[in-house]
């Protein structure tokens, strides 16, 4: 397990030198100002705690501001995703998490701040070697983005026949177990526009993983699955991820592999998450290992983790 | 005054939009980057083939029999019936087959990329795409541009083929005021192996123009299913203008100071 002392700063530490969400340990010295046009109100739950992971981070954001026009949706957030960790990104519906993960992968660029995905910054990268360091992730994206031109054993071959020498033969013995583990064995030659949305999302969670990248973004890949589907999906993240833990450790991989989860459904983040994010209006609100997390006294983390109507959360 | 200059500006703006967006695409046949795909350009190629052949011919056809029954009618009100096989070689060379072929490739294959790709990047597919490492430009744009430079000449000189068969049909079978040997005698006299160069460059001009301007909305169509129609409509008025507009500067370039007949001299 060298991974974990190679570089084992904590996140807290990594943020000391001068950034807003500076934090010494978990007890934060300094309180970031709230953003620009927001009072100190509104960030009132925000205590922008971070409890250490004792990893590096493979992602971190850097005090990142993104608006679309007036809507700021990115407020000077600071983030990390620790290495080798099944991380969950939760916070109510309009946060901007997915807008988040397109930050990770260079389709979104900051307005200021930074993004580094392992070390590098993102947004200064060159087309070049932004599209290098692309192959270094899967997404799966909210609604699937499957090509609706392909079957669907086409659309999880795509990035093998795109990206690898392999025969064809080979091709579809990986294909084949990916689409089977995720219950569409018998759909290979269907159309994207045939299946169902969580039959979607299956398959393209099967086309992100099919790679075996160091870092996999899940962009809500239990939305409209059933609850057993769902339970069943978040064992299948953690067994993926443990298998290639295996395979990272035994060809001592430079990087562990690194699942980053964006979800609203709080008994799979209570079940398969080693870390939680927790994000809204633009910063997180704390972040730490999940049961640090499970036991905070944050009001805004207890509400959302208990999935409750009172509490700070409201509609608007 | 601001606003008097808004629109016009606005068009200057998106110009320059597209002229950047083209280059990038002319830029990765140039680099021969497109070559790493050359699968889909394959693929594309015979899209265009199977889809689009039959109705650019067909409509060409049409044109063809038209021009000839109006010129062996016009020929005979002023008394040089036999002349009538100046109408195919002019009018269905120069004008008539680049403007029909241009208003199909519009039509069918400008409209379709648009729809294609719009489609695609509404629903996060060139998204996917870049996410995987792979250049949406390159793969989908460059692609079906390489494609179609591959097989539109011979698409297009078939559609003259057509063309002249179906002036021939109506001038010398239907209407019958020459023989055929009379209207082969002056439709060759009328024309040189340069002229189907021209009309080839010119509907080739064509055909570039509308694929780089159907990629350019499609790429970046915005606003879901009503953007990508937008898109598309957009699309088919700034084709339809751009192939007058290259028909019109063709024939000036190519013929506008020589007509190359033997009329006079
Ligand atoms: N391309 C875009 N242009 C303009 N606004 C955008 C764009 N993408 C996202 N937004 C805005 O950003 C906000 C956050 O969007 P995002 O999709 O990241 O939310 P989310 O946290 O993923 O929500 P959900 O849980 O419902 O998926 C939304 O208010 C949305 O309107
Ligand atoms: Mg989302």
């Amino acid at each position: 397990m060298s991974f974990e002392d190679s570089e084992g700063t904590p996140i807290a530490g990594d943020l000391a030198d001068g950034s807003p969400a500076a934090a010494a340990g978990p007890e934060l010295t300094t309180r970031p100002a709230p953003p620009p046009g927001a009072s100190e109100e509104e960030y009132a739950n925000h205590s922008y705690k971070v409890y250490p992971s004792g990893r590096r981070n493979v992602v971190e954001f850097d005090n990142t501001y993104k608006s679309f026009g007036r809507n700021q949706i990115l407020r000077g957030l600071t983030m990390g995703i620790p290495e080798g960790m099944v991380s969950m990104i939760l916070g109510p519906s309009g946060t901007g998490k997915s807008v988040c993960i397109k930050h990770m992968v260079g389709l979104l660029y900051p307005d200021s701040g930074d993004v580094r995905v392992q070390g590098e910054s993102v947004p200064d990268m060159p087309d070049e070697q932004l599209f290098e360091m692309r192959k270094k992730f899967g997404l799966l994206f909210q609604d699937g983005a499957l090509f609706s031109s392909m079957n669907l054993y086409d659309n999880v071959a795509f990035p093998l026949r795109q990206h690898t020498e392999k025969s064809e033969q080979e091709i579809e013995e990986i294909v084949m177990r990916r689409l089977t583990e995720v219950g569409l064995g018998y759909s290979r030659d269907k159309l994207p526009n045939e299946l169902s949305g969580g039959m979607r999302k299956r398959a393209g969670f099967a086309r992100a993983l099919v790679l075996e990248p160091d870092i996999l973004l899940f962009d809500e890949p239990d939305s409209g699955l059933d609850p057993v589907r769902t339970a069943l999906l978040g064992e299948l993240i953690l067994e993926i991820h443990r298998e290639m833990m295996e395979d990272a450790k035994a060809q001592k991989k430079p990087y562990l592999p690194t699942f980053a989860v964006v979800t609203h459904d709080i008994m799979s983040a209570r079940r398969v998450a080693d870390y939680i994010n927790v994000l809204w209006r633009g910063r997180i609100v704390e972040a730490g290992p999940a049961q640090d997390m499970l036991n905070s006294d944050n009001p805004f983390i207890r509400q959302f983790l208990a999935g409750e109507s009172q509490g700070p959360l409201t509609m608007d | 005054m601001d606003d008097l200059f808004a629109v016009p500006r606005g068009w200057l703006e998106s110009f320059g939009e597209i002229v950047k967006f083209c280059a990038r695409i002319l830029g990765d046949i140039a680099s021969l980057r497109v070559f790493k795909y050359f699968g889909e350009v394959l693929r594309q190629a015979g899209i265009l083939i199977v889809s689009s052949t039959l109705v650019i011919w067909g409509l060409v056809f049409i044109i063809g029999l038209q021009c000839g029954i109006e010129g062996a009618y016009f020929d005979r009100s002023v008394g040089v019936p036999a002349y009538a096989g100046v109408f195919a070689a002019w009018c269905d060379l120069r004008e008539l087959v680049p403007l029909c072929f241009g208003y199909m490739m519009a039509a069918k294959v400008g409209t379709g990329i648009v729809a294609e790709i719009g489609s695609m990047r509404i629903s996060d597919e060139i998204d996917a795409l870049e996410v995987m490492g792979i250049s949406g430009v390159t793969f989908l744009c460059a692609t079906r541009l390489l494609g179609s430079m591959l097989v539109l000449p011979f698409v297009y000189l078939c559609s003259i083929g057509a063309g002249f068969f179906a002036s021939y049909l109506a001038v010398v079978q239907q209407i019958g005021d020459v023989s055929s040997g009379g209207y082969f005698l002056i439709f060759w006299q009328f024309q040189n192996p340069p002229d189907v160069l021209y009309s080839l460059i010119k509907a080739m001009a064509m055909a570039i123009v509308i694929v780089l301007v159907g990629c350019y909305y499609g790429y970046t169509a915005t606003g879901g299913p009503v953007g990508v129609g937008t898109a598309t409509a957009k699309s088919m008025v700034f084709n339809i203008v751009s192939v007058h507009v290259i028909g019109m500067l063709g024939t000036q370039l190519f013929w506008g100071a020589n007509p190359r007949a033997p009329i006079g001299g």
